[in-house]
């Protein structure tokens, strides 16, 4: 079922900007190497900006995976 | 000819929609996330325009109003309005194509936008408006490109004409946003693209709305004034709230298409009470100051106006204290 390891998910969905990126910042700043962060949005504008945002701070977007209209899982391993 | 601000909402919506164009993310992502690519959207389309808008009034065919300057309204209002953009999570044009992406917290902080605006005008607030109203200034328009009275813009202050302070401002605008580096954002509708849409559509917004009677170019707030106004007291609809309707469509059917429309809902009402409270501190903000991010920032800071200059500065540092407060951990 699961793709992948996933450490901790977060469920951003219909939060207002910029929420979804401001919690995965946080979520990603408790995290240890290695570890997986599952992103829950449903603004494609997140869907842009955040995989930019996270690879700026050193970390690798494994996928961005497609799960409904307008709604996406982003995938992130902690560098 | 109110009708055609229709047209050109439906376009600016579109624009909006497709371009990302937020700026209550543009002023908060280069403070917070150090990432410039709203930013620079905004300040090329700035830059453009300072030549489009004056060419069309060259032209002859339109003549440009440059808001009122007024320090309180423009620096208080403006720093208010500010700090609401964040809390509502959208700017004035944020907030009103975001409703018809089908985010309800932009469609109750739209809503409320509006009626802080509408208190501002003539309720509650207004008494803030009318002492203030005792500051503005205005000069006498020293070229045919501007009405005869008009709020002092940069080539006023210094008697030379209107081209010589566009060419400069629109020079430095150029190279900034297109010699430097442009964070990178994977978007079909890129930031230089969504910019030069705005910039010939701004002229064409001057033009039709100054044919139906209302002598500026893009804008947010008396947009929804008219809104209300039609809705409540069933006055005619203006150029500019053909415009609100249009820009709602446009984002609607721009995302439709896109598929990228939804019904959106937070999972903590508390995110409600935040946009009502945000909204109605942007509209009062707005309405005091003169004009949003679009009639001071995209409409207003292309004709060089004082006021605008002033009240751009000061929304900025609005969003920044507020982003700051609420997100820098």
């Amino acid at each position: 079922m699961a793709k992948y390891a996933v450490t901790k998910s977060i469920d951003v969905r219909g939060e207002v900007c910029p929420v979804p990126d401001v919690e995965t910042k946080r979520a990603l700043k408790k995290m240890k190497a290695g570890e997986i962060l599952e992103v829950w949005i449903d603004y494609a504008m997140s869907k842009e900006r955040i995989p930019e945002a996270v690879k700026n701070l050193g970390h690798e977007i494994l996928e961005i995976e497609e799960t409904g209209t307008s709604e996406w899982k982003i995938y992130i391993k902690v560098k | 000819m109110a009708w055609t601000g229709l047209l050109v909402g439906v376009v600016f919506g579109i624009i909006l929609q497709r371009g990302r164009v937020c700026f209550n993310s543009a002023f908060r992502d280069i403070l917070l996330f150090k990432d410039n690519y709203l930013w620079k959207l905004g300040f090329l389309a700035v830059g453009l325009q300072a030549i489009t808008v004056l060419f069309v009034a060259q032209m002859g065919w339109i003549r440009i109003a440059p808001p009122t300057l007024n320090f309180f309204g423009n620096i208080v209002g403006a720093y208010v309005f500010g700090l609401g953009m964040v809390l509502a999570g959208g700017c004035a044009s944020g907030v009103t194509y975001r409703a018809g992406e089908g985010m309800t917290t932009a469609m109750f902080g739209a809503v409320f936008y509006g009626l802080g605006a509408l208190a501002m005008r003539g309720g509650v607030f207004s008494g803030i408006r009318t002492w203030a109203a005792g500051f503005n200034i205005t000069v006498a328009g020293n070229s045919p490109v501007y009405f005869d009275k008009v709020g002092p813009t940069l080539a006023t202050i210094f008697n030379i004409n209107p081209w010589i302070p566009a060419a400069i401002v629109a020079a430095l605008l150029l190279w900034y946003t297109l010699g430097t580096k442009t964070t990178d954002r994977p978007t079909k509708f890129n930031w230089k693209m969504a910019a030069i849409a705005l910039a010939i559509l701004s002229p064409i917004a001057w033009i039709t709305s100054e044919a139906a009677g209302r002598n500026y170019g893009f804008g947010i707030t008396g947009g929804w004034i008219s809104i209300f106004d039609t809705f409540i007291s069933n006055q005619p609809l203006r150029w500019d709230g053909y415009e609100i309707i249009g820009i709602i469509l446009g984002a609607l059917i721009a995302s439709l298409l896109a598929k990228e429309f939804k019904l959106r809902m937070p999972k903590n009402p508390k995110t409600y009470l935040q946009v009502m409270v945000g909204g109605i501190m942007m509209g009062a903000g707005a309405n005091l100051a003169g004009g949003c991010n679009i009639g001071h920032f995209l409409a207003g800071l292309p004709t060089l106006a004082i006021s605008s200059i002033v009240a751009s500065i000061f929304l900025i540092l609005g969003n920044w204290t507020m982003a700051y407060i609420l997100y820098r951990k």
